[in-house]
């Protein structure tokens, strides 16, 4: 099993290096650059711009030095005034001294931040959003896809699913208005929009309060995100679990003399759940790093919108600073995915 | 039967989901009269007493203070340093945190005395030499209350013209990277060189001090201008010419150096009416009042103790408006029927000026719009009124020229009606017979297709649409309609290839007919590029009218106010009438909401005085 998961982590820079490598060629690709202006700037403010960026070097080198820059850490005393010389990853060792990695590089866009602090301040709201979203649909699915399944073709199960339908069909930019209507301007009971933490988070990205000021906040949004993902995640529990419910083993649980719970929670979910957590990693990666649609209409800064304005704005750094991100917490949770299954399913083994 | 019961169940459950949201809200219940008896003079009276809807509770004062929370669109503030803002957010909290050697009156458009308050020009007029303000201190927030900087000695720093001198060349400096410097290019002498100039070789320093800021004395700055044009002061007062706080940029003795970070909070120092007291990036910045402001006419001090900037998108700001949260906020689109309708909304609705003014441009070198009649023939054919009644529906001014109307040299609808080109349907059928016959075609079916390309928006598509209808109907010629990418069609436009229409908008930099008539149409301005600099157009437009660029160059430089607007006037009617460049079509105006508790301005040049602005509750 160490073996699978080191082997599975060296695969997982392998991935990201082409990742990289595909991204920063199509980036490059596309007509457009980030210093484009309804008023175009003179020639010598783009020279100037170019030059403080680096992007009049040639394409493998600027390729080499962004790479050098993320993977090479460094240890040094430099105070932080430079916006070049900035870090994702500071730990203090000695006195003044840090260890430093991690430099994913300026944003061309925003001219006091680099891409180190964007992903630093709003990755921790996009990861709380998303956990919590995540936590609410498990807690809303998969009761309503194992009631459903045990009481097949039953006036439950057929709530069941057309709630389930109802969230699919329903997505958060139409449930998103309506609910901020509805709770946030007419009755007035909780904010339309804003999040209730500020950084710095504890432990990457636990908030430091976490009293009803920060939770009146999440409760539309995470339930607008939650109930649309609790539909897949219903059905599917739904469905894998009917199956599993035909299999011989569950008759001899029965007949047994095993309690249905019994039968159901140990020996049934367990089988039927795997299906649920392949499909539950890419969707956690997916939430965590930042919904761009849900995070507009409830004004949350979180990540999600810097994977499309960055591409409008033609921000290289942020760019491949998200892509990467994204690219690294797909393969983490594909990667947990796996681990899991092992779990789940004793037949399963790696070696 | 149970089948059908959970149907019907899902579809109450949708339905009340639906319906509760299309239903009006709590807050505005309609006044119901009231029968009532009174006693008038000894007889009874019946009368109708109409009892008015509660009121909102006012805000609640919880002695902090007056707040005031406003939203900037969607998106972080890029940056608050005054040399490289180019953002209406920066430069809005800039304008608070710092005051220019001038400042623009937001209401009438007048250049004020700001930090310099007062100045003479010498005989040529191209030496300013300005007589600053004393005894005003630098200050920064020290997270509890705001403070006087102190210097090494435990004075007090005040803003001098060092400060000043300080942060033009700044702006000017090429290793700063300023995205806006060319404007002070433009103006003030030696910044163009620095800019274009080599920061390794060893004149380089010879260049710095080349640049015409010096300092005279602690409170004198002297300026140098190219020459003597009449918007010299405006462009030194604009966000790219102030004082900069040279000690924490650079460092000095006690204090450390903070480079690119001197704006972050905790390190920014100010100047002006605001502080910055906390910036939570893509969140909220917030700003409070600077005590050591004394106040200047055209910036006095501030009533509002705090302001706290949001970065929320239009629907969502309006939303947080509705509930209570925000004091003003823009309106979307799809909201302004249902405001102009309700009677509380309606009440608090401005209808503001707007410095932009929203244009299609013609390839002029490009078949079959090379001919100047059916360019004329197009504009004369687009219903300006209607497209602003039935399509846009905020009460914009239809466009017979391309300078917004209260920039200074600009021509008005009021003083100037007949200026520029007017919407006319018959017009337009002659002036299409004029070019079929100049290119000896029969019909219309026979012209070449004839693209209209706009970047990708549902607004601009359906104002396209409108726009191509209205051609169908008058001319019988149907333009393709084509979009693209913001970043691609710039580059589409601005390209020797550019189509034959193209759709673009133009925002006014600083408030005067030079910054439209010269910087965006002239030959090298921003929508007819001129690459290669040979004074030959190769992009946009792709227009050269020798008595066009003569007149704009003339009335850069005019005093007399009087030619200066007939020159731009001529100037507007050859681009619009004559060889019929553009089709301008409307000038933006803004829509906003403002609580009634607000006693507020309404700004003409893009951003607020917010120091002039006060809570009564």
């Amino acid at each position: 099993m160490i073996r699978f998961i080191a082997q599975r982590i060296l695969w997982t820079f392998v991935v990201l290096l082409f990742l990289s490598l595909i991204t920063f060629g199509l980036m490059h690709a596309v007509p457009g650059g980030p210093f484009d202006r309804e008023k175009t700037l003179p020639p010598e403010t783009i020279k100037v711009l170019n030059e403080k960026y680096h992007l009049d070097d040639p394409l493998w080198k600027q390729y080499v030095d962004y790479l050098v820059g993320v993977l090479v850490p460094r240890v040094n005393d430099n105070p932080p005034t430079s916006l070049t010389d900035s870090y994702l990853i500071n730990i203090p060792l000695w006195g003044d001294t840090e260890f430093h990695w991690m430099n994913f590089g300026p944003s061309y866009r925003s001219r006091s931040r680099t891409v180190n602090d964007i992903i630093r301040e709003q990755l921790p709201i996009s990861f709380q959003l998303g956990v919590l979203s995540i936590i609410m649909s498990l807690i809303i699915g998969m009761p309503l896809g194992v009631i459903a399944a045990l009481k097949q073709n039953t006036v439950w199960d057929y709530l069941g699913m057309s709630v389930a339908i109802f969230g699919v069909s329903v997505p958060v930019i139409a449930m998103g208005p309506v609910l901020v209507w509805i709770f946030g301007v007419a009755l007035k009971w909780l904010p339309p929009a804003g999040w209730g933490s500020k950084p710095p988070y504890l432990m990457f990205f636990v908030p430091r309060q976490l009293g009803w000021d920060y939770w009146r906040y999440t409760i539309l949004p995470v339930f607008a995100l939650g109930v649309s993902h609790a539909a897949i995640i219903a059905r599917l529990t739904r469905a894998s679990l009917l199956q599993v419910i035909r299999e011989d083993y569950i008759r001899t649980a029965r007949s047994k003399g095993l309690t249905e719970r019994i039968v159901v929670t140990r020996h049934a979910l367990r089988n039927a759940l795997i299906p649920v957590i392949t499909v539950l990693g890419p969707m956690f990666a997916a939430i965590v790093t930042g919904t761009f649609v849900a995070e507009q209409i409830f004004g949350i800064p979180g990540l999600g919108k810097y994977f499309i304005t960055s591409i409008t704005n033609r921000d290289y750094p942020v760019i491949m600073g998200t892509t990467l991100l994204y690219g690294m917490m797909l393969l983490l949770a594909n990667l947990m995915v796996d681990i899991s299954y092992a779990w789940l399913d004793p037949r399963i083994r790696y070696d | 039967m149970i089948k059908k019961l959970s149907v019907i169940l899902s579809i109450v459950l949708l339905a009340s989901m639906l319906l509760t949201a299309c239903g009006p809200t709590a807050t505005q219940a309609p006044a119901a009269p009231v029968k009532e008896t009174i006693i008038v003079g000894g007889t009874p009276e019946v009368v109708y007493v109409t009892v008015p809807p509660e009121e909102p509770p006012p805000p609640v004062d919880t002695g902090e203070g007056k707040t005031l929370r406003v939203s900037f669109g969607y998106g972080d503030v890029p940056t608050l340093d005054p040399s490289l803002s180019t953002d209406t957010s920066s430069v809005q909290v800039v304008d608070e945190l710092t005051v220019g050697v001038t400042r623009l009156d937001e209401v009438t458009l007048e250049l004020k005395p700001g930090m310099a308050k007062d100045w003479d020009i010498s005989a040529d007029g191209t030496v300013y030499t300005l007589y600053l303000e004393e005894n005003i201190p630098w200050v920064r927030w020290n997270g509890t209350e705001v403070e006087e900087v102190l210097d090494c000695d435990g004075n007090v720093r005040y803003v001098t013209a060092e400060d000043f001198v300080y942060g033009i060349k700044r702006t000017c400096d090429p290793r700063t990277a300023s995205d806006y410097a060319y404007v002070l290019g433009f103006a003030l002498a030696g910044c163009n060189d620095l800019l274009a100039g080599d920061s390794e070789s060893e004149e380089f320093q010879a260049l710095i001090d080349g640049v015409g800021a010096k300092a005279i004395d602690d409170y004198t700055l002297e300026l140098t201008f190219l020459t003597p044009a009449a918007y010299n002061l405006n462009i030194a007062g604009m966000w790219i010419a102030r004082a900069e706080p040279s000690w924490i940029i650079e460092g000095d003795d006690c204090t450390e150096a903070r480079g690119d970070r001197w704006t972050e909070p905790g390190f920014n120092q100010a100047y002006g009416p605001y502080v910055l007291k906390e910036w939570i990036h893509d969140s909220t910045l917030t700003i409070v009042k600077n005590p050591f402001w004394p106040g200047i006419d055209s910036a006095p001090q501030a009533k509002i103790d705090t302001i706290v900037f949001s970065m929320l998108d239009t629907p969502v700001a309006f939303a947080e408006y509705e509930a209570g949260n925000l004091d003003v906020s823009g309106i979307p689109q799809a909201d302004i029927d249902r405001v102009k309708a309700d009677p509380v909304l309606s009440a608090e609705l401005y209808q503001g000026f707007s410095g932009c003014t929203y244009y299609y441009g013609f390839n002029t070198s490009r078949p079959p719009v090379d001919n100047v009649h059916l360019r004329r023939a197009f504009s004369h054919a687009v219903d300006r009124q209607a497209l602003i009644d039935n399509v846009l529906k905020a009460g914009q001014l239809p466009a017979q020229w391309f300078c917004r109307p209260g920039m200074v040299a600009c021509p008005t609808p009021d003083n100037n009606p007949d200026v520029g080109i007017k919407t006319d349907m018959a017009a337009a059928q002659a002036e299409l017979e004029l070019a079929l016959a100049d290119m000896g075609l029969a019909s219309v079916d026979e012209l070449p297709e004839i693209v209209l390309m706009y970047n990708t928006s549902e607004g601009h598509k359906n104002i396209a649409e409108a726009i191509q209808q209205m051609w169908v109907d008058t001319l019988g010629i149907k333009v393709s309609l084509t979009n693209q990418e913001w970043a691609v069609y710039l580059k589409t436009v601005k390209s020797a290839d550019a189509p034959h229409i193209w759709r673009m908008g133009w925002c006014l930099d600083y408030p005067d007919a030079n910054n439209w008539l010269k910087e965006v149409m002239s030959v090298g301005g921003s929508s007819n590029s001129d690459e290669n600099a040979d004074g030959v157009p190769d992009g946009g437009l792709i227009w050269l009218n020798e008595t066009y660029e003569q007149l704009v160059n003339d009335g850069a430089v005019e005093q007399d106010p009087d030619k200066r607007l007939d020159m731009y006037i001529q100037a507007e009617n050859i681009l619009v009438y004559e060889d019929a460049a553009i089709i301008p079509l409307y000038f933006y105006t803004s829509l906003s909401v403002s609580k009634p508790y607000l006693d507020r301005t309404y700004s003409m040049h893009g951003h607020d005085a917010y120091e002039k602005w006060d809570i009564i509750k």
